[in-house]
C-alpha cells in the first residue's frame, strides 16, 4: 500500500522532469562538454581543453562584449532600477497616478523584438522621430544614433530602460504598499525630514523587494539579446554586441561551436553566481511569483 | 496648501517621463495610419493625409504572411503553456502534499532549469533536435517551449499549493478520496490564481521568443511570429508603416492578455509579496 503511494506520488512528477531532464538538463551538460573542443558542426570535434576559455583574453570581441555587458549591467542598476524606485516613490499619491502607472506599464506588454523596432524606427537618421524633434528645437543635428560607435550601446540602453522600468516600478510599488505608516509618521513627528524618513526608514524597510529587483534586474541584463539582435545586430563592427549575442553569433553565424559554448558557460557562471541571492532567499521558501 | 504647491516640480517631473515613454507608443500608431508618401513627406507629428491602416495590413500580410506565423505562435504558445500548465500543477501537487522520498531534491532539479541563461541549451538543442527530426517542426517548438515553461510554472504552483489548508484533503482522504481524485476536485478548482499568473506570463514568453524560433527553425512553415516581425525590418530599412503595421499586430495578443488577466497580476504578486 505504502509502496504504490508513492509511485503514484512519483508518477505525478514524471512528466514534468522527463521534459525539463531530456530538453534542459542533458542539454546543459552536453553544452559543458563540447565547451572543451573545437569543433564547427560538421567535422569531428577535437579536445582542446580549456585553450576555449583561454582564448578569451586574447579575443578583442570577445573583451568588447564583455565591456559592453558590465556597461549593460550597471547603466540597468542606475537607470531603469533606480528610475523605478524614484518614480515609484514620485507617482504615489498623485492624482491620476493610475494613469501614471499605467503608462509606464505599456512596454511591459509588447515584446522585445517589437520595442526595438520602435526604437529602431524612433533612432533612425533621416526620419526619426529623435533627430527631427531635435529639429523642432532648432537644433540641426543628424545624429547616427545606432551607427556611431560609442553611442549605439548607449542608444540601444534607452530603449531597454523605456521597456525595462516598468517592472522595476510595479515591484518597488508593491514594496512600498506593504510598508507600515506607523514609523514614517512617528519619524515626522519627531522632526525628520522627507529625505531622512527615506533614508532611514523607508529605503530599509524596502530592503527585501530591493534585492530581487537588483538581482532579476541584473540576471536579465547579463541575458538581454533580442533588442540589441533587431536593433544592430551586435554592429557596426560587433562594437555593440554583449556576451549573449557574441556567443549566438560565434556559434550560428561562425559556425565556432566550441567557442560559443565556452561563452555560454561563461555567461551562465557569471549569472547564477549573481542569482545566488534569489535562490538563496528560495531557499528559505519565500513565495515570490515573479 | 502648502503641500500642493511642493507638488508642483513632482507632477512636472512626472508629466515629462509620461511624454517620453508615450512618445514612441504615439508614434507607432501614427505611423501604421501612414502611406509610404506621407511617412516619406511628412514631419512625424502631421496627421496623415489619409488612413492607410488597412492597405498596410493588407500589405503586411500578402508580402511578409505574418498572419501564417501568427497561427503559428498561437499554437506554441497555447499549447506549450498547455502542457507547461498541466504538468507542473501536477508535479507541484505531488511534491507539496504527496511528499514522495527525494521531493525537495526532485523540486530543485526541475526549478535549475530556470537559472541558466538560454544560450547554454541553445548548441545541443540544435544538435538533438537535428538528430531526431524534431529541427524545424512544430512538434519540436511546442516540447522546447513546455519545458521552458515548466520549471516557473512549477515553482509557482508549488507556492500556491502551500496556502491550501491541509484539513480539507485529509477530511476528503478519510472519505475514501485517492491522490487523483484530491488532485482534480480539491487542488485544480481553487487553482485559477495560479494558473491565470502562469499562463499570462508563460504564454507572453513564448509569443515574444525570438531566440529559440531562430535557432529551431527555418522554414515559413513553422517559424514563430517574432523571428518573422525581426526579419522584417532588417539592418537598414524596409518600408517602416508596414513595419510599424507588422509591430501593432502582432502585439495584440499579448496586450489583450494582459488587459484580461491584469487582475492576477497585481494579485499574484501582491500574494506573494505578502507572503514574505
Amino acid at each position: 500500500m505504502k509502496k504504490k503511494e508513492q509511485i503514484v506520488s512519483y508518477m505525478f512528477i514524471l512528466p514534468a522532469f522527463l521534459l525539463v531532464f531530456i530538453l534542459l538538463l542533458i542539454p546543459m551538460f552536453q553544452n559543458i562538454y563540447y565547451s572543451f573542443f573545437e569543433w564547427d558542426g560538421l567535422k569531428k570535434p577535437v579536445f582542446i581543453g580549456f585553450r576555449n576559455y583561454s582564448m578569451f583574453l586574447s579575443d578583442e570581441n570577445f573583451l568588447i562584449s564583455f565591456r559592453n555587458t558590465l556597461i549593460w549591467v550597471g547603466f540597468t542598476l542606475i537607470f531603469p532600477v533606480m528610475g523605478g524606485l524614484l518614480i515609484a516613490i514620485f507617482v504615489r499619491g498623485l492624482a491620476f497616478e493610475k494613469f501614471f502607472k499605467s503608462i509606464f506599464f505599456i512596454p511591459l506588454t509588447i515584446s522585445f523584438v517589437a520595442t526595438g523596432i520602435i526604437w529602431t524606427y524612433m533612432f533612425s537618421r533621416e526620419y526619426g522621430v529623435l533627430n527631427n524633434l531635435f529639429n523642432l528645437f532648432g537644433i540641426e543635428a543628424k545624429v547616427s544614433w545606432l551607427t556611431n560607435v560609442p553611442l549605439n550601446t548607449f542608444s540601444l540602453l534607452i530603449a531597454w530602460t523605456w521597456q525595462q522600468l516598468g517592472v522595476n516600478m510595479v515591484l518597488f510599488l508593491m514594496g512600498l504598499a506593504t510598508i507600515p505608516q506607523d514609523p514614517i509618521e512617528a519619524a515626522i513627528i519627531d522632526g525628520a525630514n522627507k529625505w531622512q524618513t527615506f533614508v532611514y526608514i523607508t529605503f530599509p524597510m524596502l530592503r527585501p523587494i530591493t534585492t530581487i529587483v537588483i538581482t532579476m534586474a541584473m540576471v536579465n541584463s547579463f541575458k538581454a539579446f533580442d533588442i540589441i539582435y533587431v536593433m544592430t545586430r551586435g554592429g557596426p563592427y560587433r562594437s555593440s554586441e554583449t556576451l549573449a549575442v557574441t556567443m549566438f553569433r560565434e556559434t550560428f553565424t561562425l559556425f565556432r561551436m566550441g567557442y560559443g559554448a565556452a561563452i555560454s558557460v561563461f555567461l551562465s557562471i557569471i549569472v547564477i553566481t549573481v542569482s545566488a541571492f534569489y535562490i538563496k532567499r528560495m531557499a528559505r521558501k519565500d513565495l515570490l511569483y515573479y | 496648501m502648502r503641500r500642493n504647491i511642493q507638488k508642483i516640480p513632482l507632477y512636472f517631473i512626472v508629466v515629462v517621463l509620461v511624454f517620453i515613454w508615450i512618445l514612441p507608443v504615439w508614434t507607432t500608431f501614427l505611423v501604421s495610419f501612414k502611406s509610404a508618401e506621407d511617412f516619406v513627406n511628412q514631419k512625424f507629428y502631421q496627421m496623415p493625409t489619409k488612413i492607410s491602416f488597412l492597405d498596410n495590413f493588407k500589405n503586411v500580410m500578402q508580402k511578409y504572411r505574418l498572419h501564417e506565423h501568427f497561427l503559428n505562435s498561437l499554437l506554441y504558445a497555447t499549447v506549450g503553456s498547455g502542457i507547461a500548465i498541466t504538468t507542473a500543477s501536477m508535479a507541484g501537487f505531488s511534491i507539496i502534499r504527496l511528499k514522495p522520498r527525494f521531493n525537495f531534491l526532485l523540486f530543485i532539479i526541475i526549478y535549475s532549469g530556470t537559472l541558466f541563461p538560454f544560450q547554454m541549451y541553445l548548441i545541443p538543442m540544435y544538435k538533438f533536435f537535428n538528430t531526431i527530426g524534431l529541427y524545424d517542426t512544430r512538434l519540436g517548438m511546442i516540447l522546447i517551449y513546455a519545458a521552458i515553461c515548466i520549471p516557473f510554472s512549477l515553482f509557482v504552483y508549488r507556492g500556491f499549493y502551500t496556502t491550501i489548508p491541509k484539513e480539507i484533503e485529509d477530511a476528503a482522504k478519510i472519505d475514501g478520496c485517492g491522490p487523483l481524485k484530491s488532485f482534480l476536485y480539491i487542488f485544480l478548482p481553487q487553482s485559477i490564481p495560479p494558473t491565470a499568473v502562469v499562463a499570462l506570463f508563460q504564454w507572453t514568453w513564448i509569443w515574444n521568443d525570438l531566440l529559440f524560433g531562430m535557432v529551431l527553425t527555418r522554414s515559413r512553415e513553422v517559424r514563430p511570429i517574432m523571428v518573422a516581425l525581426a526579419s522584417m525590418s532588417g539592418y537598414a530599412g524596409g518600408v517602416i508603416p508596414l513595419i510599424m503595421t507588422g509591430v501593432i499586430f502582432t502585439s495584440v495578443p499579448t496586450i489583450l492578455l494582459f488587459v484580461l488577466l491584469r487582475k492576477f497580476f497585481i494579485s499574484g504578486m501582491v500574494l506573494s509579496i505578502s507572503n514574505e
